[in-house]
C-alpha cells in the first residue's frame, strides 16, 4: 500500500466533492437558479387590509339585515378572498359568518336580527396557505325596518304622476267634456252575437279565461260579463258561462244575477246558467270542447286569460259555426284567437271595455289618462333612443328599478 | 294572544269592517254595495304600499301583505268547495233527469267521488295522498299515472291538428297584411327547422347549396323573431301593462265597479 | 277546375288531420336523421354556462307540467348533464304545481344515474315544490332555507353539504327557468330584478316569441325556444363533450334531436296546407272576377 501525497491527494479528493457538491446543490435549490420558482407563503403581516370599510343597516328593506361594503386591497396573493366576521358587543366573540370572493366588494348579512348591535370585522384570507391579514373592524351597526325603499323612487314617482293624471282625467271628464274613444269591432259585435243567439234560439256560451279574480284580465272579462248577461236578459237568449276557477265562477254567478235582476228579468235566471267545470286545465278544455260539440252555441266569447288551451277552444267553436269574440291583454295566445275567431280584443282594448261599453265618462276619464302615459313612454322612448345614441348612458339608468 | 299591528289591521279591514258593512247594509240598502268596495280598496291597496314602504308590519315575513297572500290561499280552499258542490249539483241533476249527456255526468261523479275519496283517504288515515310509509305509490298515484297525466299529454297533442286546419283555413293573402303575415309565417316556419335539407335529401348535388340556404333562412327568422315581433310584443306588453294599471286603479278606487255585478263608475 | 279549388277550399279538416298523424309518426318511427343549426338565444345560453366554474351554484326550476314534458325534458336534462360535467353544483327546484314535482324528481333521478360518482345533498339536491311562484323568488332573495326549509326528502337544509355556501339567490351564478306559463316571467321580473340573478329561460315554442323583449333588453343571458332550442342544446353539447355526442346518438330514450324530425315533416306540411290553400283561394277569385 503506498501512502504519501498522493494517496493523501486521493484521500483528500473525496472530502472537498462532499462539501462542494452540497454547495452547489444549494446554490441550484435557490429562486433565481430555480426553473419553476416556488412563492412561499407571505407571512400574515404582508397582506394588505381592505379600505373604506363600513358596516350600515341595509337601506329600503324589512329589516333584519346588514350591508357591508368596502374595497379590495391591490397586491393580494391569488386565491385571495374577504373573510367576514361577526361579534356582539361587548363580548366580541367573533363568529365567522362568510368568505367572499374579491371584486365583489359587499356582503348583505340577512342573518341579522333587529335592534342587536353588532360590530364586523374583515380580513384579506388565503385559505389554501391558512393565513390571513390583519382585521378592519367597523362601528357598531344595528339593521332596523325601513320607510322608504329608495331602490323604488322612479317607480314611485312614476305611479304617483300615473294617479294624478288618472284624477284629473276623470274630473275633466266628469265636468262635461267630450272624450273621443276610437271604434272596437269587437265589442260593437257583442249585441250583434247576442241578437244572432236569439235568433236561431241557440245558446251563448262565455268563458272568463282561466285564472283567478286576483288576475286583472279576469276582473276585465267578468265585467264584461256583467254586460253580455244584461243583453241575454233584455233579448231573452240563454246563456252558459263555464268557469275553470272556483273564485271566478262565485263572482261571474253573482254578476249575472245582478245583471238579470237589473234588467227586470228575474225569472230567466237559473243556478245552472253559470257553473263550475274543473280545475285542471286540459279537462276543462276537453268539457267546454265537448259542451260547444254538442249543444252548439251561436255565439262563443273567450275572454280573459288563456293558455294552450286557448286554440283549442277556439278552434272547436269555429267548427261548429258559432260567431266567435275572443279577447287577452298578454301577447303569447293572441294569434291564434286572431286566426280562429272573428273578431279579438288584442291588449289593452281589453281593459277599455268597460269604459267603451258602458260610455260612463268617468271611465272614458280613465281611458284618456291611459292614453295621456302611453304618450309619455312614447316620447321618453324616442328621447332615450336619441340620448343613448349621443353616448348618455345615465338616461336608461334613471328607469332601473328593484 | 299575538296583539302585533299587521295581524290587528288585517282583521279589522277584513273581518270587523265587512260584517259591520253587512249588519248596516240590512237597514240602509245604499250601503250594501260599500262593504265590498271597501275590502277591494284596502286588498288593493296594502300590496302597492308594501313596494314601496318595506316597515316589517306591512312587508314582513308576517306583515300584511304575506298574510292576505295567505288568507287569499285559505279563501281559495273554500271556493273550491263551492266549485266540487256546484260540480255535484249540476251532474246529480242531469243524471236524474236523463239529460242529454248524463252518462258523461255519471263517469264524472264517478271519477269525482273514487279519486277524491282515495285522496282523502291517504291523508286522513296518514297513509300517504301519493306515497305509501312503504315506498311504493298509492292507488291515487295510479290513476293520476294511468288516467290524468295521459289524458292532460293527448289533450295538448290535439294542438298540432288544430293548428294545422286554423293555418289552412286562416292563412289566406286577403289583403296586403294578410300577405305580409303568410309570408312571415312561411319564413319562421321554414327557417325553424332544417327543411330544406329534409326536401334536399333525395338529391345530394343540391345538399351544400341547401346547407347554405337553411343557414340564410335561419337568420332571417332570427331577424324576424327578435326585430318586427319583439317590438310588436314589446309595445303590446307595454300597452296592456299601462291598461291594467289603469284598470287596477279603477278598481281599488271603486270607479270601476262591473266584477261585483254593479253598475258602470261614479 | 273551379269546382276542384271550391273542394280545396271545403275540405273536411279530417283529411287534414290524418294528414298531420303521418307526418308526425312515420318520421318517429322511421327517423331521418336531419341535421340542427343553432341560434344565438341558445349559444348564449350554452356559452353562459360553459364559463361558469366547477364549485359554482346553478338553480333549475321545473316550471311546466306533464303536457309540454316532451320540448322541456330535453332542455332541463342537457343542461343538468352540462352542469354534471362541469363539476357545477345544481339545486333543483319546482315552482309549477300539477305535475312538476314528479317531473322534477323523474329528471334527476335519470341524469344522475349517468352520473355515479356525483353525490346526492354534495353535488346536487332537489328542494322539491313551493307554492306561490312570485313570493318564492323573493323569499329567496334574501333567505332559500326560508323558501325551501327542507329538500324533498324532508332533510333539513343546514343538514346538507352543498347547501352550506348557498344563502341566497345572491350566489347563484345563473337561474335556468325550464317554463310553460307566467312563472318563467316571473323569474325576470321578480327574480332578476331585486337579486340581479341572471336568468336562462326554456319556454314553450308557443311562448319563445314573448322572450324575445326580455332577451333584447338585456334582462336573459340567453333562451331554449321549444324543441328547437332544446335540439340546439343537445348539438352544442355533443360537440363540445364528445361523450354527450355518444351518449345522444345511442340513446333509445326520447331527445329532442330525434323529435326535430316529425317537426321538420309536420311543418313542411303545414306550409304545403297554407300553399294549396291560397293556390285555390286566389284562382277561386280569379275566376270570381272573370266571371
Amino acid at each position: 500500500m503506498r501512502t504519501g501525497l498522493l494517496s493523501r491527494a486521493r484521500e483528500r479528493r473525496p472530502q472537498f466533492a462532499a462539501p462542494l457538491l452540497a454547495s452547489l446543490l444549494v446554490l441550484l435549490s435557490s429562486p433565481a437558479f430555480a426553473a419553476s420558482p416556488e412563492t412561499s407563503p407571505p407571512p400574515a403581516a404582508d397582506l394588505p387590509a381592505p379600505t373604506g370599510f363600513s358596516a350600515k343597516d341595509r337601506p329600503g328593506d324589512s329589516g333584519n339585515a346588514t350591508l357591508l361594503t368596502w374595497k379590495d386591497p391591490s397586491g393580494v396573493p391569488e386565491g385571495a378572498m374577504i373573510q367576514i366576521r361577526r361579534a356582539v358587543p361587548p363580548a366580541y366573540d367573533w363568529t365567522d359568518i362568510a368568505t367572499v370572493k374579491l371584486g365583489v366588494e359587499r356582503y348583505e348579512d340577512t342573518t341579522a336580527k333587529d335592534g342587536v348591535v353588532y360590530r364586523y370585522e374583515i380580513a384579506v384570507t388565503v385559505p389554501a396557505a391558512g393565513v390571513s391579514g390583519p382585521p378592519v373592524v367597523s362601528d357598531p351597526v344595528a339593521s332596523h325596518d325601513n320607510w322608504f325603499s329608495k331602490d323604488r323612487t322612479n317607480s314611485f314617482i312614476a305611479s304617483v304622476l300615473f294617479i294624478f293624471i288618472l284624477l284629473i282625467s276623470i274630473t275633466m271628464a266628469k265636468s262635461g267634456k267630450n272624450i273621443f274613444i276610437r271604434r272596437i269591432a269587437g265589442l260593437n259585435a257583442i249585441d250583434e252575437a247576442i241578437g244572432r243567439a236569439t235568433e236561431v234560439g241557440k245558446k251563448v256560451l262565455y268563458i272568463p279565461g282561466i285564472q283567478s279574480m286576483d288576475e286583472i284580465q279576469t276582473i276585465a272579462s267578468i265585467s264584461i260579463l256583467g254586460h253580455v248577461a244584461r243583453a241575454t236578459a233584455r233579448y231573452g237568449a240563454d246563456l252558459d258561462v263555464a268557469n275553470r276557477d272556483p273564485l271566478t265562477f262565485a263572482s261571474a254567478r253573482e254578476v249575472v244575477r245582478s245583471a238579470y235582476l237589473e234588467e227586470g228579468r228575474p225569472d230567466l235566471f237559473r243556478e245552472e246558467m253559470v257553473n263550475y267545470v274543473t280545475y285542471d286545465q286540459f279537462a276543462f278544455t276537453a268539457a267546454v270542447s265537448a259542451r260547444m260539440i254538442r249543444e252548439k252555441p251561436a255565439a262563443i266569447f273567450l275572454i280573459g286569460y288563456f293558455f294552450a288551451e286557448s286554440l283549442i277552444l277556439a278552434e272547436t267553436g269555429q267548427s261548429t259555426g258559432a260567431i266567435q269574440i275572443a279577447g287577452q291583454a298578454d301577447p303569447t295566445q293572441l294569434p291564434f284567437f286572431v286566426a280562429t275567431c272573428d273578431y279579438t280584443l288584442i291588449g289593452e282594448e281589453l281593459y277599455a271595455a268597460s269604459a267603451y261599453l258602458t260610455r260612463e265618462p268617468i271611465l272614458l276619464g280613465s281611458m284618456r289618462a291611459q292614453d295621456i302615459a302611453k304618450g309619455i313612454v312614447i316620447v321618453l322612448g324616442i328621447g332615450g333612443i336619441i340620448v343613448t345614441s349621443l353616448g348618455l348612458t345615465w338616461f336608461p339608468d334613471l328607469f332601473k328599478t328593484k | 294572544m299575538n296583539f302585533e299591528f299587521g295581524r290587528v289591521a288585517l282583521v279589522v279591514l277584513f273581518a270587523l269592517l265587512p260584517i259591520v258593512g253587512i249588519a248596516l247594509g240590512f237597514f240602509v240598502p245604499a250601503l250594501r254595495a260599500r262593504g265590498p268596495l271597501f275590502v277591494a280598496f284596502f286588498a288593493g291597496i296594502i300590496p302597492i304600499l308594501s313596494l314601496y314602504i318595506p316597515r316589517q308590519f306591512l312587508s314582513g315575513e308576517t306583515g300584511m301583505r304575506p298574510r292576505l297572500d295567505q288568507w287569499l290561499i285559505i279563501v281559495y280552499g273554500f271556493a273550491l268547495l263551492l266549485g266540487i258542490v256546484n260540480v255535484i249539483q249540476n251532474g246529480s241533476r242531469k243524471i236524474a233527469r236523463r239529460e242529454k249527456g248524463w252518462p258523461y255526468s255519471a263517469v264524472l261523479m264517478t271519477g269525482l267521488f273514487l279519486t277524491g275519496g282515495l285522496g282523502i283517504w291517504g291523508a286522513v288515515s296518514g297513509q300517504g295522498i301519493t306515497t305509501l310509509p312503504d315506498g311504493s305509490g298509492t292507488p291515487f298515484k295510479w290513476i293520476a299515472d294511468h288516467f290524468f297525466l295521459p289524458l292532460q299529454a293527448t289533450i295538448f297533442a290535439l294542438l298540432a291538428f288544430f293548428m294545422a286546419s286554423a293555418a289552412f283555413r286562416a292563412f289566406r293573402a286577403r289583403n296586403t297584411e294578410a300577405t305580409i303575415l303568410l309570408a312571415a309565417g312561411i319564413v319562421v316556419m321554414a327557417g325553424r327547422v332544417p327543411l330544406l335539407e329534409f326536401l334536399s335529401s333525395p338529391f345530394p348535388p343540391l345538399q351544400p347549396t341547401a346547407a347554405v340556404a337553411s343557414q340564410g333562412l335561419g337568420k332571417l327568422t332570427e331577424w324576424i323573431m327578435s326585430t318586427p315581433n319583439g317590438a310588436a310584443q314589446s309595445g303590446i306588453i307595454i300597452g296592456a301593462a299601462l291598461g291594467a294599471a289603469s284598470m287596477a286603479i279603477r278598481v281599488i278606487l271603486g270607479i270601476e265597479r262591473g266584477y261585483l255585478g254593479l253598475g258602470g263608475g261614479e | 277546375m273551379a269546382r276542384f279549388f271550391d273542394k280545396l277550399l271545403n275540405l273536411d279538416r279530417r283529411w287534414l288531420f290524418l294528414l298531420v298523424f303521418l307526418g308526425v309518426a312515420v318520421p318517429i318511427i322511421l327517423p331521418i336523421g336531419l341535421p340542427v343549426t343553432t341560434t344565438g338565444p341558445t349559444r348564449s345560453a350554452f356559452e353562459y354556462i360553459e364559463a361558469l366554474k366547477p364549485g359554482d351554484y346553478v338553480i333549475i326550476s321545473f316550471d311546466y307540467g306533464p303536457s309540454s314534458a316532451p320540448e322541456n325534458d330535453p332542455m332541463a336534462e342537457g343542461i343538468m348533464r352540462q352542469c354534471f360535467l362541469k363539476k357545477i353544483r345544481v339545486v333543483v327546484i319546482v315552482l309549477y304545481q300539477l305535475g312538476g314535482l314528479q317531473l322534477a324528481s323523474n329528471s334527476v333521478a335519470k341524469v344522475s344515474a349517468e352520473f355515479p360518482n356525483l353525490k346526492y345533498g354534495v353535488d346536487y339536491v332537489n328542494l322539491g315544490y313551493k307554492d306561490g311562484a312570485a313570493a318564492v323568488m323573493k323569499r329567496m332573495g334574501d333567505d332559500i332555507a326560508g323558501a325551501f326549509p327542507t329538500d324533498v326528502r324532508g332533510t333539513p337544509l343546514s343538514q346538507i353539504p352543498i347547501m352550506k355556501g348557498l344563502r341566497s339567490l345572491r350566489q347563484v351564478s345563473v337561474v335556468v327557468t325550464v317554463a310553460t306559463g307566467l312563472i318563467g316571467e316571473y323569474w325576470i321580473t321578480q327574480a332578476h330584478q331585486q337579486s340581479g340573478v341572471p336568468v336562462i329561460v326554456g319556454p314553450t315554442a308557443v311562448g319563445a316569441p314573448k322572450y324575445y323583449a326580455y332577451l333584447n333588453a338585456g334582462q336573459l343571458v340567453g333562451m331554449l325556444g321549444g324543441m328547437k332550442g332544446a335540439a340546439e342544446y343537445e348539438k352544442l353539447l355533443a360537440a363540445r363533450y364528445p361523450e354527450l355526442g355518444r351518449f345522444y346518438k345511442t340513446t333509445r330514450a326520447f331527445t329532442a334531436t330525434k323529435g326535430m324530425d316529425a317537426q321538420t315533416v309536420i311543418h313542411f306540411v303545414i306550409i304545403l296546407f297554407i300553399l294549396i290553400g291560397n293556390i285555390a283561394f286566389m284562382s277561386r277569385r280569379a275566376a270570381q272576377k272573370k266571371a
